[in-house]
């Protein structure tokens, strides 16, 4: 059923002729099978290629898109409980700048746990086939995609879904966070 | 005799060519996109995130790389300016050749100001475009675009509101002309490929 919701989600998003309009469905969609990550070109504030450890939390954001920072403080304060758990928290920008776009967004919106985290080719939402933003993608001990939530979330309320990727438990849609939604000016 | 053989030959080529121009435009009409997309004019006057008033033939001599938008995405925001600016980054020098655009379709919300630092985190080289209501809708019409502005309910903050509009990434020419859109899930690969396919035409 689920990957059956996935499915439709996708095929609306490939197959949408060009002048349809441009939405997407929200929520948390579960792999039936899970799906290996494909290379990701990840890299640290200092520019130094990182390797993803699993189970993660990969948000992708940048900081152009309100609902991705608005989601961030959210995240932000899962990270300690989940690394506490084993369960990685990574925050992906999608910023051109890099880490000099990602750093006065942080200082913005009060970030103190997410560490900086950069993809300066632009090209993980194409890569991980997301052509919306934000998108987190749920990855299980082997590495594999057991799930992604699209749109905001507050993830600060995502803890039976860490506890199931920390016990290598598979996700169920009652785990899903609630959706947030944004609805403040423009940073 | 001869002659008139090789007359009744030319008819009826003639009559075959008749045929297939009419067979042509028939097949096209049947298809809604491509019939939408012949109709795309590529003409609008609107003005740069720096107050420059412009149109079509500000950009003579350059292929451009447009989309519709706007800046304000309350729930997910779509990536084909990333996609666009990607596509410039794999153009490389060729990129030179290129002139990347964004029209906001919410000039209420998206100022001069904001659109220019809003197109600027995606690349430098991107001009933001916008005008009054009216010049915004005269572009939309020659693009075929459309979009709807969803009133923020009753009691909820005025500046909230959600716009629904037709995505895409459009190609035109030096002239400005259509040459090709594609679909907002296109990628960055896609459409540097089409742009080098342009270029090597001679386009």
């Amino acid at each position: 059923m689920h990957r059956r919701a996935f499915l439709l989600a996708s095929l609306a998003a490939a197959a949408a002729p060009a002048a349809r309009a441009a939405r997407a469905r929200q929520g948390l969609f579960i792999h039936e099978t899970p799906v290996p990550l494909p290379a990701l070109s990840v890299k640290d504030g200092d520019g130094r290629p990182v390797e993803l450890q699993y189970p993660l939390v990969l948000n992708l954001w940048a900081s152009w898109c309100l609902p991705c920072v608005a989601e961030l403080p959210a995240l932000d304060r899962l990270k300690p409980w989940a690394d506490a758990r084993g369960v990685a928290v990574v925050a992906l920008s999608l910023d051109r700048a890099g880490a000099a776009a990602v750093r006065p967004a942080y200082g913005r919106i009060g970030v103190t746990n997410l560490a900086v985290h950069t993809d300066d080719t632009r090209l993980a939402a194409e890569t991980l086939k997301a052509p919306v933003l934000p998108v987190t993608v749920l990855v299980d001990r082997q590495g594999r995609e057991a799930a992604r939530y699209v749109g905001p979330a507050a993830w600060d309320q995502a803890r039976d879904l860490v506890t199931a990727l920390a016990e290598g438990r598979p996700i169920t849609a009652a785990m899903a966070p609630p959706p947030a939604k944004h609805t403040g000016a423009a940073p | 005799m001869k002659r008139k053989g090789l007359v009744m030959a030319a008819g009826f080529a003639v009559a075959l060519a008749v045929v297939n121009v009419a067979l042509v435009p028939n097949l096209k009409a049947a298809d809604p996109v491509e019939e939408q997309e012949r109709q795309v004019t590529g003409r609008f006057l609107l003005d740069t995130h720096d107050g420059q008033r412009v149109t079509a033939d500000s950009f003579e001599g350059s292929l451009r790389l447009m989309a519709f938008g706007y800046t304000f995405c309350p729930d997910v925001c779509p990536t084909a300016l990333s996609t666009m600016a990607a596509a410039l980054d794999e153009l490389g020098p060729d990129a030179g050749q290129v002139v990347p655009m964004f029209v906001t379709v919410d000039p209420e919300r998206d100022t001069p100001e904001r659109l220019k630092e809003y197109v600027g985190s995606f690349d430098p080289r991107f001009i933001g475009l916008t005008g009054t209501r009216a010049m915004i809708d005269g572009a939309a019409r020659q693009f075929k675009v459309s979009y709807k502005i969803h009133p923020p309910a009753q009691g909820d903050d005025p500046d909230v509101y959600v716009v629904d509009h037709s995505a895409g990434i459009y190609i035109m020419g030096r002239q400005g002309q259509f040459l090709a859109r594609l679909a907002h899930t296109a990628t960055a690969r896609d459409v540097s490929d089409r742009i080098r396919q342009i270029l090597a035409r001679g386009g």
